[in-house]
């Protein structure tokens, strides 16, 4: 049988590699951009071949890497985004940068190699490594303005942050090992789970919660999100929002979610349990990021709050699994609620690429990503304000589009679960967006424009970008059907089912 | 399984579609009226006969007509399905939606000079959503259809509107989204509640919702309903959308998107919620009855004719929510015949009002009422045709308005009889618009306008505004049409919500 996912690690590395050296012989154009492209575009076919073989191989040395229909899922998604950063990238990233442009694509594929192998990481160790795979080149590319003051201190910070964490999840790591002896995720999550009597069992998972949560950017841990968002070219922000930080969500499945905890973290509190952990993490990321959201004055972090906001739902779905992997009796409830936020992580990555690449778009062509840039924004430049409206209207979860159904899956999956008033929290706070999203919509296609009123011309590939993006969130709506189901294969078995 | 309701949602989602692509590619703005009005009549004709059939093969209490079945998700675990059906509560709001439909699509075209193509498209896509959730009888579907009158909404506001449009057009989302939002958790609660689990309202209804899951859940989806209605004190943005909006737009704004909920408190809130229901009539018969006297007396109030029929509105709709509790309270399935028998009166009552609220306005450029005096005078046929729809919304015999409230205050009588003070809200309802014609109408201008300055309401504009009137008075005499088949609906929402606390 083929090895169809060395066949994407090697098409990835080869372009990573090989990239940089373009430089001394093409220095016109986007030969690397198309290079990379290419590379990524296989490494995507690969992985679907893959997913359509239902390969459940495993890799070097036995443990290191497993084939599993949630590697599959997250690999494609994250695959498909550097896909479409990189397309984007073609119009977005600014001309005078092309002299480094080998660089930017060398660096977008390191992290898309990272991306994939964290998505099938089943050694904790191969996580690590995978996870700096993905985010150093990061911190280069959130700087990659090099002229641009607010681009490096976005690095500069994001970069100290993620070191932070970075040296967080190692630190979870060793306390684990030092625990159970073992570096398989699967060995090490069962028998964390039994050595809650230990305090530092405790403190492994919640510093794995922390670790993760800051690439998931869900609050406290989202500080730097907003600032990189804004600084760096915003196809990156684009990766940010729909492609590492996917990477954050099914590293925090893969390890923490599979700890089955009936009991509290530490002795003698019976409150501190991981789902309620993830609850009050999902209370305060949702809330925070719409609250936030409502008052921001620039586009790109508007939509880094937005995109907090939306990790706040997706916990949802987390902290009813992490209940169901205790008690079997809501099996049915955890299974719909990983399901939805499986979905709903797709969804994201749609939702949030488009908004994120039209809002590129408009600033490269407006120069400002002011809001007061969106004014009338609706007759200047048709295609970009209605891929943007189309994704706020998605992002806010009107139906029949694509996020509707994914909340509509996180929500009915808590509500008749202590977690009820997460539910409760969570309509209240998609009302709440409605106030934000809204009053882009108003000011794109109510307002008339502030200033130059001439039409703006957008390039075609990012109106194929975007076109393709667009159908993305009206098909997923129409029909769901497919997508739910390939999202409920990938959840992994429960813990209190299969004994 | 027939495909008349499927077909009753796509012609009009497909006209927004051909309106806007044909007119807006073809060039001629203009013919986007024309291709519009097409569609909408072939909605209205097929409402009719959705009409007509449920009228002559009225289903079983309990059951609906011309089911259809479409299974959308169906994974295990997940399931939703576009299940459609009609019976006497649904089919007399399609007829009139289609009528006020065709009628506000008609009247755009002396009124809506901007844009053409995409408010046209926007007017068939509310029209569509409005005919899917009045058929819809899944909760997501429904909720969904909901939504989706929502959106066009916003923009046919907030871009066709007066000088406080966006304003008005962001309170009207934001308030309209919060409330449905609520709503969606109420619905999403009964998702687990029975076994198998399903959005399905008959399947919900047949299984029974479990008492402990009606009450919260009642609370939930009525936060929804009484932001749409809107109940006094969730009315807040409704005014201003009235007073805001383009008139024809209001004709499906005022007359239909209410609706959506008075509908929706007799088939979901009684239907699914009998326990709850029964134990908080009282509550929300005091919220309809608050509701009826505040839209009066602040209908009294005011100086712009649209803020006027705006509470007005709200004082009608006290009456639907007040019927639909009158039968909880009681068991006298009076009250819901009432409510619904109201609901399509007021439909087209109001809908003339405001359509007139645009003439009038295109004509003397204001629409305050001071300000119009001699109205009667100077443009005789719109001052005509506002008295003859007054009386139509005060409920003058033969107008049959005068039949819904009778039906819905004798409900609420055998209810509680304290419940008969209200006899007054019709006739403070009379007071007011009785002392606006005269102000408008009767009294001479105030300052010596300048005559033949614009032209009066034209012919066709008048036949408009007639053929909003002529089934109100047909009503009158065939109220069977309507009744019939809406007796037993309310029989049976009355049974159940007795039966579940025997």
């Amino acid at each position: 049988m083929a090895d169809y996912i060395l066949l994407a690690v090697a098409s990835l590395s080869v372009a990573a590699l090989g990239v940089p050296f373009l430089q001394y012989f093409a220095r016109r154009g986007n030969a690397s951009g198309y290079l990379v492209i290419a590379a990524v575009g296989v490494a995507f076919l690969a992985i679907a071949a893959n997913a359509a073989s239902g390969s459940t191989s495993a890799y070097p040395f036995g443990s290191l890497l497993a084939s599993d229909s949630l590697g599959n899922l997250f690999a494609m998604l994250t695959l498909g985004v550097a896909l479409f950063v990189a397309v984007a990238s073609l119009s977005l990233v600014p001309s005078s940068q092309t002299a480094n442009s080998p660089f930017y694509y060398s660096l977008l594929s390191f992290a898309a190699l990272g991306m994939v192998l964290i998505s099938y990481s089943t050694d904790l160790l191969m996580l690590f490594i995978a996870w700096e795979l993905m985010s150093i080149p990061t911190y280069a590319l959130a700087g990659f303005k090099k002229g641009s003051a607010a681009s490096n201190e976005a690095a500069v910070k994001y970069a100290i942050l993620g070191a932070l964490s970075s040296a967080t999840i190692l630190y979870a790591i060793s306390l684990t090992y030092g625990l159970t002896g073992t570096l398989g995720i699967a060995a090490a999550a069962a028998s964390l789970g039994s050595h809650l009597s230990n305090p530092v069992a405790g403190i492994a998972i919640l510093l794995f919660v922390v670790g993760f949560g800051f690439k998931m950017s869900i609050v406290p841990f989202h500080m730097w999100a907003p600032d990189a968002y804004e600084g760096a070219p915003t196809p990156i922000a684009a990766l940010f929002a729909a492609g590492t930080k996917k990477a954050g969500f099914v590293a925090m499945i893969r390890v923490v979610l599979a700890i089955s905890t009936a009991v509290a973290l530490t002795p003698g509190s019976g409150l501190f349990t991981l789902p309620n952990v993830l609850a009050v993490l999902a209370l305060a990321t949702m809330t925070l990021g719409n609250l936030a959201a409502l008052t921001q004055k620039s586009m790109t972090r508007l939509l880094a709050y937005s995109s907090i906001a939306q990790a706040g739902y997706i916990l949802i779905g987390f902290v009813i699994y992490s209940y169901g992997q205790a008690n079997p009796a809501f099996a049915q409830q955890a299974q719909l609620g990983m399901a939805g936020a499986l979905f709903h992580i797709i969804n994201h990555s749609v939702m949030k690429g488009a908004a994120f690449l039209a809002a590129g778009l408009v600033i490269l062509k407006l120069g400002s990503g002011s809001l007061d840039a969106f004014d009338g924004l609706g007759r200047r430049m048709p295609i970009a304000a209605f891929s943007l409206a189309m994704s706020f209207l998605a992002l806010a979860g009107v139906p029949p589009l694509n996020g509707f159904w994914s909340k509509l899956m996180l929500f009915t999956s808590v509500i008749n679960t202590p977690y009820a008033w997460l539910a409760v929290a969570g309509v209240l706070n998609t009302a709440l967006s409605v106030g934000y999203y809204g009053w882009v919509i108003k000011r794109m296609y109510l307002d008339e424009p502030g200033g130059d009123q001439s039409p703006v011309e957008e390039p075609l590939t990012m109106a194929l970008v975007l076109g393709v993006l667009v159908a993305l969130i009206v098909v997923f709506g129409l029909e769901p059907g497919p997508i739910i189901s390939l999202a409920q294969h990938a959840v992994p078995a429960l813990a209190s089912l299969t004994g | 399984m027939g495909y008349v309701l499927s077909l009753l949602i796509l012609v009009p989602l497909l006209g927004s579609l051909v309106t806007f692509a044909a007119s807006s590619l073809g060039g001629r703005r203009q013919s986007a009226s024309y291709i519009a009005a097409a569609f909408a009549l072939a909605t209205v004709a097929i409402a009719a006969y959705v009409f007509w059939f449920v009228y002559s093969n009225t289903p079983a209490p309990g059951y609906y007509a011309l089911t259809e079945d479409h299974p959308w998700i169906a994974l295990p675990g997940f399931g939703v399905d576009i299940l459609l059906g009609t019976d006497g509560l649904s089919s007399p709001l399609i007829l009139v939606s289609g009528i006020v439909g065709v009628l506000a699509v008609l009247s755009s075209r002396s009124l809506i000079d901007k844009r053409e193509p995409a408010y046209y498209s926007l007017m068939l896509l509310v029209l569509g959503a409005v005919m899917g959730a009045f058929t819809s009888l899944n909760l997501v579907v429904f909720y969904l259809f909901w939504e989706l009158a929502l959106v066009p909404m916003f923009f046919l506001i907030g871009v066709w509107g007066g000088d406080r449009r966006k304003y008005a057009a962001l309170k009207f989302i934001i308030f309209t989204f919060a409330g449905s939002a609520v709503m969606l958790l109420g619905f999403l609660a009964l998702y687990f509640g029975v076994s198998p689990s399903t959005f399905d309202i008959p399947n919900l209804a047949r299984a029974g919702v479990p008492v402990a899951l009606q009450y919260l859940p009642l609370l939930a989806v009525f936060v929804g309903f009484a932001v749409e209605l809107p109940v006094f004190p969730f009315h807040s943005w409704q005014p201003d959308a009235y007073e805001q909006a383009p008139a024809p737009v209001n004709a499906l704004l005022s007359g239909i998107l209410p609706k959506f909920a008075g509908y929706a408190v007799i088939r979901i809130g009684l239907g699914l919620f009998p326990a709850a229901a029964y134990d908080y009539a009282w509550a929300f018969i005091l919220l309809a009855v608050i509701s009826m006297f505040y839209g009066a007396v602040v209908a009294l109030l005011q100086k712009d004719l649209k803020r006027m029929f705006a509470y007005t509105s709200i004082s009608h709709m006290g009456f639907v929510l007040f019927g639909a509790f009158a039968t909880v309270a009681s068991g006298n399935p009076l009250g819901i015949e009432g409510a619904i028998f109201l609901m399509f009166a007021h439909a087209l009552a109001v809908g003339a009002l405001f359509t007139l609220s645009g003439f009038v306005e295109k004509e003397s450029g204001t629409r305050l009422i001071p300000k119009l005096a001699g109205l009667g005078r100077r443009f005789p046929v719109t001052a005509a045709l506002l008295a003859v729809s007054s009386a139509a919304a005060i409920g003058v015999p033969p107008f049959a308005n005068f039949i819904a409230e009778l039906m819905v205050i004798s409900g609420g009588i055998s209810a509680y009889a304290s419940t008969a003070v209200t006899v007054l809200v019709p006739v403070i309802t009379g007071g007011y618009f009785l002392w606006m014609l005269k102000r408008v109408v009767i009294d001479p201008a105030q300052e010596a306008g300048e005559p033949g300055e614009a032209a009066d309401v034209s012919r066709l504009d008048a036949a408009l505004v007639a053929v909003y009137l002529v089934p109100l008075v047909l009503l009158t005499v065939f109220s069977f049409l309507v009744l019939t088949p809406a007796a037993p609906v309310a029989q049976w929402t009355a049974n159940l919500v007795h039966g579940a606390k025997l």
